[in-house]
């Protein structure tokens, strides 16, 4: 199975706003979609264009920095799936989700509620698919910077092998890269191999005592194994 | 020779003058469309119809709005598609700690129906009256400040799905509004180049910071897109004797019972909109016909099945409004009016035969297919008496 050769990164937005970096990251070529869109806008564009892999399951894994329960949602908070982190399931292609993360360790009482929007697959062999999901890291930074009503907006791509990074992963952790505020994130991710999906994650969370619109997600979830 | 000289000069002139002036199409530079048409399922294209491509998957979960509607839903572009979902913006009122946020809800308010820190989901594209009370270290202050909800836009969709906008209202503030202030607070999230942080925040333009004569709405809406705008004063809207708070004998209003502390908590009202004054569009003229046989005539009548007699503005193809009837008050006589789309437009011409030239590197190389095979066949040749015999006879 090649699929360990490819490595999935990942890109975040961070402190590193260069000019230089930020020529870096473009392809001379047009763009009209970055990952600054309405959630799901892109996964749509996607899933239109290329029908055949629309509804494909997918699947994904979220992982967090320690242990956690990850909750997945189809349609509202009844019909709610709790899985223990790391959570593994079947996320349709070109849909977006929203999931909860709870009973963090280091952060007791703290929920968020991210979203993932899925744009393509990947391509192992059928009966390994189970074996390589998707997967969608969450760090320790990047739950504080969230927790802290801060947007954290990561891509992740499937590497190109020609343009590998030769670094190694250190404990099975993803390679985070940080790119400035001006860089499209799908252009650089585009640049480096295939856009996969796109994980956003802020301060949000819903209030029971207040009108609500449609936060949670109504896309079909699939348990692992069915 | 003057002639020549002249006419030659002009052309040079005409021939730089084009070539420094704007052009129809700048070279090597692109332009997308505007985020409504970038969000129509087509992609760009509203449909159904030609150019539109199908749907052979349910809309995806939370996005199913924008699937049917422009982002946000019919409560967010102003003419929204009606039965789309409400969106919404939660406020996080962060301080200070222990101040009571109530709102006006028709003609009187609810009181305490949050603590700081709290935070609640308010209907975009709307304007609220809060009181906030309560504030720790200004006893007897009450503020009844405005807070208008920015419909979502492209730009802040994504934030505001994942975030909430802080606002805390601080001593200095406080101490503006004391001594008769007017302050001003607008929240917007900073476009990229004017985004100090790599990791996308909102930031807060306060009136009494800036400098004389800058408005911060003004300001904010250079910097980035806005998404509230809170104004506060010292205005009591509740004052003694106002026939807002008390009825007429005095007595309170049965609407100033709604009180969260008894456990009662009602959704604020808006007090205003943002929807463009005159309301809806007019649809596009009708005209009488024939219905069928043995059906009477569908005949128009002005205020019957038809606009009322001198219906102010007129309707056009385009679905955009229409001139007004000027001078008004008089019958409607505009005969013709004409909307011209001078954009300049170069997407291409559809394509008719596509060609697709693919090419491996390095090539493939393999050793080729035989075509000349040589086959001997040698047999043992035995003399009489050498025959072979099998090992289980002997």
């Amino acid at each position: 199975m090649r699929m360990t050769a490819r490595t999935i990164w990942t890109l975040l937005i961070a402190l590193a706003g260069l000019n230089s970096v930020q020529a870096q990251e473009r392809t001379g070529r047009y763009y009209p979609l970055d990952h600054r869109k309405p959630l799901g806008e892109v996964a749509r564009w996607n899933a239109s264009i290329r029908p055949a892999v629309a509804n494909y399951v997918q699947p994904v894994q979220v992982q967090l920095p320690s242990e956690g329960d990850v909750t997945f949602y189809q349609g509202s908070v009844n019909g709610a799936i709790v899985l223990p982190a790391p959570a593994q399931v079947g996320m349709q292609v070109g849909h977006a989700y929203r999931i909860k993360i709870s009973n963090l360790p280091n952060h007791p009482g703290v929920e968020l509620y991210p979203t993932i929007e899925l744009l393509g697959r990947l391509h192992p062999p059928v009966e390994l698919k189970e074996k390589y999901p998707v997967p969608v890291e969450i760090t320790a930074e990047e739950l504080e910077t969230a927790i802290n009503d801060q947007m954290v907006t990561k891509v992740i791509y499937l590497e190109q092998p020609q343009l590998a990074n030769p670094t190694r992963q250190v404990n099975g952790r993803m390679h985070v890269e940080s790119l400035g505020t001006q860089v499209n994130l799908l252009e650089a991710a585009d640049m480096r191999g295939r856009p996969i999906a796109i994980l956003r994650m802020g301060g949000r969370v819903p209030d029971a005592g207040s009108p609500e619109d449609q936060f949670y997600s109504t896309s079909p979830i699939i348990l692992s194994g069915k | 020779m003057r002639f020549y000289f002249l006419a030659l000069g002009t052309l040079v002139i005409v021939c730089v003058g084009c070539a420094d002036g704007q052009q129809l199409v700048h070279k090597d530079e692109y332009h997308a469309p505007p985020a409504e048409m970038l969000a129509h399922p087509g992609p760009m294209v509203g449909g159904p119809g030609p150019g539109v491509m199908a749907m052979n998957f349910p809309p995806p979960g939370i996005q199913q709005a924008q699937y049917q509607c422009p982002p946000g839903g019919g409560g967010g572009f102003p003419g929204g598609d009606a039965g789309c979902g409400q969106q919404t913006t939660q406020l996080r009122f962060l301080g200070p700690e222990g101040m009571q946020i109530g709102w006006q809800i028709g003609q009187g308010f609810a009181e305490h129906q949050i603590t700081a820190p709290g935070r609640y989901n308010f209907a975009q594209g709307a304007t609220y009256r809060l009181k906030l009370s309560g504030i720790p270290g200004r006893e007897g202050l009450t503020v009844y400040p405005t807070l208008h909800i920015y419909p979502i836009q492209s730009q802040t969709s994504a934030y505001l799905s994942h975030n909430a906008l802080p606002l805390r209202v601080n001593d200095e503030d406080l101490d503006q509004i004391e001594t008769n202030n007017f302050v001003t607070k607008v929240i917007y999230l900073p476009d990229a180049k004017y985004q100090e942080l790599a990791i996308a925040g909102v930031e807060e333009l306060v009136s009494t910071r800036l400098g004389p004569g800058l408005d911060p709405v003004a300001e904010a809406d250079r910097r980035g897109t806005i998404m509230a705008v809170i104004r506060m004063g010292n205005m009591d809207y509740e004052m003694p004797g106002q026939s807002n708070a008390l009825g007429k004998n005095g007595e309170k209003k049965a609407i100033d019972l709604v009180d969260g502390e008894t456990g009662n908590f009602v959704p604020p009202q808006p007090i205003g909109d943002f929807h463009p004054t005159g309301g809806n569009i007019p649809g596009d003229m009708l005209m009488g016909g024939s219905r069928g046989p043995g059906q009477p005539p569908y005949n128009m009548i002005a205020g019957v099945n038809a606009p009322m007699y001198g219906y102010p503005s007129v309707g056009t193809p385009i679905g955009l409004q229409g001139p007004p009837h000027i001078p008004l008050g008089r019958p409607a006589g505009l005969k013709s009016h004409t909307v011209r789309n001078l954009t300049d437009v170069d997407i291409g011409e559809p394509v008719d035969h596509l060609l697709y030239d693919v090419r491996h590197e390095p090539g493939i190389r393999m050793p080729h297919p035989a075509k000349h095979v040589e086959y001997t066949e040698t047999h043992p040749v035995y003399r009489p008496g050498e025959t072979s015999v099998p090992a289980w006879a002997n």
